[in-house]
């Protein structure tokens, strides 16, 4: 059975059971989690590592769901979070451009209606600022991207150069890269943590994953170096914007919103070496690995602030895998990136990247001092609890992440055909 | 064989002084304790026996090995050869009679643990340095003499008793110019550091270029004609500031004054005859085996002009050091401090005749060896007297007259008997030694001028003079003492008696010509000018004798004996140097901190206020900010790609 099949029964199973969630609300959970362990059933075993990475965030994500008494929209928002993950799922797998860029709207959209929803009244203002961003930035990604492929066809570089700046400029405004980054304060201070988190963590994979793609399948190897500068560029700038920013920041859902600006330009930085196919493999375990430590970490501290503070042990924990110490997850990712973007050339980003995690340690541990308060069994202390031990997988050092992935890269899944 | 015996003659002292030690740790002042320290000076003896085994029957040029890094070449190496052979016995034999002495003078002292301990350390450390051919051992048995000095010196440390002091307690100069024990130990220490760390460094250096550490192994010249001059004077410069300071040559002189702060014991055996002759003796090894001498008629063709710099250096550091000596000991009230001062003049004769064996040849050597032989049984047994009279009248400056003269009839005689043997009056010990070395400045005059040898006449004519005026002021003419406690003295007076009695013996020796060079010695004696440099000695003692103070000249006599002002480079200059430093490293600090914990944050601080700035909350204002930064983008790239 092909691939696309297993997608579109478990998009056609979310859907449903959002349908039958008005009546049986019940019904939606049953059908949100058949539906995403159906596409545990991968084609090739090398890539059931990223799928099943994404499966666990999309759970995590609807777990989190059930630490406010209701919302509006009860059972059906847990659709849309399947909806976001099945997206992010084959967005790494397919190869034409339409199913990419459907897969891209695919994760954007449902994020519109997620962010209204809350225990109390629904955030429509913070929704107009959200969408009126996301619109923006998704015009510029599909126009960026179409002229991409059509440029590569017709072999015209000045052509290439101005849509992959486009393709870039909507990538940032899309995930929030500094200078870009203005909707991501206000947007994550006024709207409920849970959704918010909900935004923070799986909605960002789909806009790397799929620039990724339609770069590395539309390059020519001669003019790819040079554009790749504008994207170190522009990450070292998020980097320091999103630290700096973030350590006098007085709210800590503000906190975590530089926090993003700053992690998604460590994720634009590990681009500088994706002209290489040696380090490619590298660099896109860097990109996941960090994905995974933004995902984790976000729904853990927003699920914290929800609940008003998490045990300690376990705020502190996601604080320092956020800076970057061993044995962690946030290590290893950065690590990736930092050895990917340092063969590459680009020694000053390497620089920035580790100037970076050390200027951000004051306001991590701010906001693990801040959330920290003695344990106590409930559905927050469960989710952060989870979010942690994925934190600490890395334990086990983690070949067994960049061993699938390089297999992966290998059988061509950035170019080619990919059976 | 003879390893064995070497490895007693060093741990035998140790060994025997630990009783003492442990004791004094556990059950101090007990009455059995202060029994212990027979056993120290029996180890003591034990060593005194063994140095004269190799005196009498160990052929000249024997090693023997201990071995303890072979395959670096790294071993304890002893070596019985003229110098070490005679040396070693004099230093046991020294000890040895200053033990005994020790025996009574020290009976009631309050730390016997710490005082024979450190007493016996010495005593080892200094034989090793004697007889060691290798470097590094030597250099351990350096540290050890700098190591007992220091805890010696500083024995009473307590500074409770101002008859241990050196100076008058309470006198300013602008500075003080009063040291008790415990800042004479710190003085000698850090001086003798000075000099030791270059040491250090000139030894690995020789190591690292040679491959050897033995003295008599050492490829000299070669060594030299690799280094070239300019490196050959700073290697030899950097290994003789260890010589320099321990033998308190000047600007290094100060620790050896205020080391008198020490028991007149240590002063006797470290500070006169020993530890401050250790410079001396290292200098003159070296000198034995670099052959300079073979060197002078080469240098022109193979540019050893470093070498002969350094001999100069050596040369004129000496003399200015012997005539700074002599005309401050002239000035000097304490008995110590004058003895103190007249030693560093001894030893400063001792580099300059060792000095002139580059011109003149190894006869340098055996002249400045022989004077410090001399010199080390007068000054020893003279400091045994003056520490019976501190002892007896319970004061440490020059005082007593023919009443205690006639009381005390042992240690008068003795000390005429030893100034008049180390002044150079004829026909007495020191005569024909300093006529050999009146005989080598002036073999020295055709390269250096008549300098030389005015400055050795001057230095010993105020010599003579002043060690009448010792005599004199303790015996004759001085002050009538307030304190007599004339009581036993048995051990003490034999002990220095036994010792003026070795001035005899070489007296004997040198009559008999027992050696050829001692021959020598014997016919330069003979000759017109040294005996009319003889009679102008005697002439300086007898005016020293009769008028050892003149009124009119006191305010010279008070800037002597202040020592011509050189303890504001101990005390003034250098601790200056030492606070710059440290306000330094206090500013740097501050700044360090500022940066920290003041300039960095406030800078990251205003920039995120700046960047939080940006949020306003209005939407408008956020699409005029991306959609203008969009254009700039697209602008700029559509210019980039033109």
């Amino acid at each position: 059975m092909l691939y696309e099949n297993v997608i579109v029964i478990s998009l056609v199973l979310a859907t449903l059971g959002a349908a039958a969630a008005v009546r049986y609300p019940i019904a939606s959970v049953f059908a949100v989690v058949i539906a995403l362990l159906l596409p545990l059933m991968v084609p090739i075993s090398e890539y059931l590592i990223y799928v099943a990475f994404i499966v666990v965030i999309g759970f995590t994500n609807i777990a989190s769901l059930f630490i406010p008494k209701n919302t509006q929209i009860r059972g059906a928002d847990i659709s849309l979070v399947a909806l976001i993950a099945l997206a992010t799922v084959y967005v790494l797998y397919t190869k034409d451009l339409a199913l990419i860029l459907t897969a891209f709207i695919l994760a954007s959209v449902p994020t519109y209606v997620l962010i209204m929803i809350s225990d109390v009244r629904a955030n429509v203002d913070v929704a107009i600022k959200y969408i009126t961003f996301m619109v923006f930035a998704t015009i510029l990604f599909i126009i960026g991207a179409v002229m991409l492929v059509y440029s590569s066809y017709i072999k015209n570089d000045v052509l290439y150069t101005l849509s992959f700046v486009i393709l870039i400029t909507g990538l940032c405004l899309e995930v929030g890269c500094a200078p870009l980054h203005e909707w991501v304060p206000d947007v994550f201070t006024a709207g409920d943590p849970i959704p918010i988190s909900i935004i923070a963590s799986i909605a960002k994979i789909v806009p790397f994953v799929a620039a990724l793609k339609i770069i590395l399948l539309t390059s020519s190897t001669a003019i790819l170096p040079k554009l790749l500068f504008y994207t170190a560029v522009i990450s070292v700038i998020s980097m320091f914007v999103g630290n700096i920013g973030a350590l006098t920041a007085k709210e800590l859902s503000r906190v975590l919103a530089y926090s993003t600006v700053a992690n998604m330009g460590y994720i634009l930085a590990a681009f500088s070496a994706i002209s290489y196919p040696e380090i490619l493999p590298l660099a896109f375990a860097g990109i996941f690995m960090q994905l995974l430590v933004n995902a984790f970490g976000k729904i853990g501290f927003f699920a914290s602030i929800k609940g008003a503070g998490a045990a300690t042990v376990s705020t502190y924990i996601l604080a320092l895998s956020f800076i970057g110490l061993p044995p962690l997850l946030g290590f290893w990712s950065k690590l990736f990136i930092l050895l990917a973007v340092a063969n590459a050339g680009y020694l000053w980003v390497a620089l920035a990247l580790v100037a970076n995690s050390a200027i951000s340690i004051p306001y991590y541990l701010r906001l693990a001092r801040e959330l920290g308060k003695p344990w106590v069994l409930n559905s927050v202390n469960t989710v952060v609890l989870f979010t942690v031990l994925m934190m600490l997988i890395t334990i086990l050092p983690p070949y067994w992440i960049l061993d699938p992935i390089r297999s992966l890269v290998l059988k061509g899944i950035f170019r080619g055909v990919f059976t | 064989m003879n390893e064995v015996l070497m490895f007693l003659m060093l741990a035998v002292p140790v060994f025997c002084s630990i009783p003492i030690a442990l004791a004094w740790i556990y059950k101090p002042e007990a009455k059995w304790a202060r029994k212990l320290p027979y056993l120290s000076v029996f180890g003591l003896f034990i060593s005194l026996l063994i140095a004269l085994y190799f005196l009498t029957q160990v052929p000249d040029g024997t090693k023997a090995i201990i071995y303890w890094l072979p395959d670096y070449n790294i071993n304890f190496v002893f070596i019985f050869d003229y110098l070490s052979k005679y040396m070693g016995t004099l230093t046991a034999l020294i000890a040895f009679l200053i033990g005994v002495y020790g025996l009574e003078y020290m009976h009631e002292d309050y730390r016997l643990g710490w005082y024979w301990f450190f007493f016996n350390l010495f005593t080892a450390s200094m034989l090793m340095v004697v007889y060691s051919d290798n470097l590094l051992s030597l250099l351990i048995g350096w540290e050890g003499l700098g190591l007992a000095s220091w805890a010696l010196i500083g024995h009473w440390f307590r500074d409770d008793d101002e008859l241990s002091f050196v100076g008058i307690h309470g006198r300013k100069v602008f500075i003080n110019y009063w040291w008790p024990p415990s800042i004479g130990g710190w003085r000698a220490i850090s001086t003798i550091r000075v000099g030791d760390m270059p040491m250090f460094f000139a030894v690995a250096a020789i190591y690292a270029l040679t491959g050897t550490l033995d003295i008599s192994q050492i490829p000299w010249h070669e060594l030299f004609h690799k280094l070239g001059t300019l490196g050959t004077l700073i290697l030899m410069i950097c290994f003789l500031l260890g010589p320099l300071t321990k033998s308190a040559q000047v600007p290094f002189s100060e620790w050896l004054m205020t080391a008198m702060t020490g028991p007149t014991t240590v002063s006797a055996l470290l500070h006169s005859a020993t530890m401050v002759a250790a410079g001396t003796y290292v200098f003159m090894r070296i000198t034995w085996y670099i052959r300079p001498w073979e060197l002078h008629l080469a240098h022109a063709a193979h540019g050893f002009l470093g070498v002969e710099y350094i001999y100069i250096f050596m040369l004129f550091i000496g003399l200015i050091s012997s005539l700074y000596g002599a005309f401050v000991a002239a000035g000097c009230w304490e008995r110590k401090v004058l003895l103190a001062a007249s030693t560093m003049s001894s030893l400063g004769l001792m580099f300059a005749a060792t000095a002139t064996s580059y011109w003149l040849g190894i006869i340098g050597i055996y002249v400045g060896f022989w004077y410090l032989m001399t010199h080390a049984f007068a000054k020893a047994t003279l400091f045994l007297v003056a520490g019976h009279l501190i002892h007896v009248t319970h004061t440490r400056f020059s005082v007593g007259d023919l009443k205690l003269a006639s009381k005390l009839k042992i240690a008068c005689i003795i000390t005429i008997i030893a100034t008049l043997c180390l002044s150079g009056i004829p026909p007495l010990t020191a005569y024909w030694v300093k006529s050999a070395m009146d005989e080598v400045m002036h073999g020295v005059e055709h390269y250096l001028g008549y300098l030389p040898l005015i400055m050795l006449i001057i230095t010993s004519t105020v010599y003579s003079g002043f060690l009448a005026k010792f005599l004199s002021m303790n015996f004759i003419k001085g002050e009538r003492p307030h304190h007599e406690h004339i009581h036993g003295g048995g051990y003490m007076a034999s002990a220095y008696t036994i010792m003026c009695i070795m001035l005899i013996v070489l007296l004997y020796r040198i009559a008999a010509a027992a050696e050829p060079v001692l021959g020598e010695f014997i016919e330069v004696g003979y000759k017109h000018s040294s005996f009319i440099i003889g009679l102008l000695v005697l002439v300086a003692y007898l005016i020293g004798l009769f008028k050892p103070t003149v009124k009119a000249l006191s305010k010279i006599g008070t800037f002597l004996s202040d020592r011509m002002y050189m303890p504001f480079l101990n005390d003034l200059i250098v601790p200056a140097v030492g606070w710059f430093g440290a306000k330094i490293a206090d500013y740097s600090n501050r700044g360090i901190d500022w940066f920290c914990h003041t300039g960095i944050p406030d800078f990251f601080n205003n920039i995120s206020i700046k960047i939080r700035s940006i949020q306003t909350g209005y939407l408008r204002t956020y699409i005029k900010i991306v959609t203008g930064i969009v254009l700039v983008i697209f602008l700029i790239f559509s210019f980039v790609r033109w």
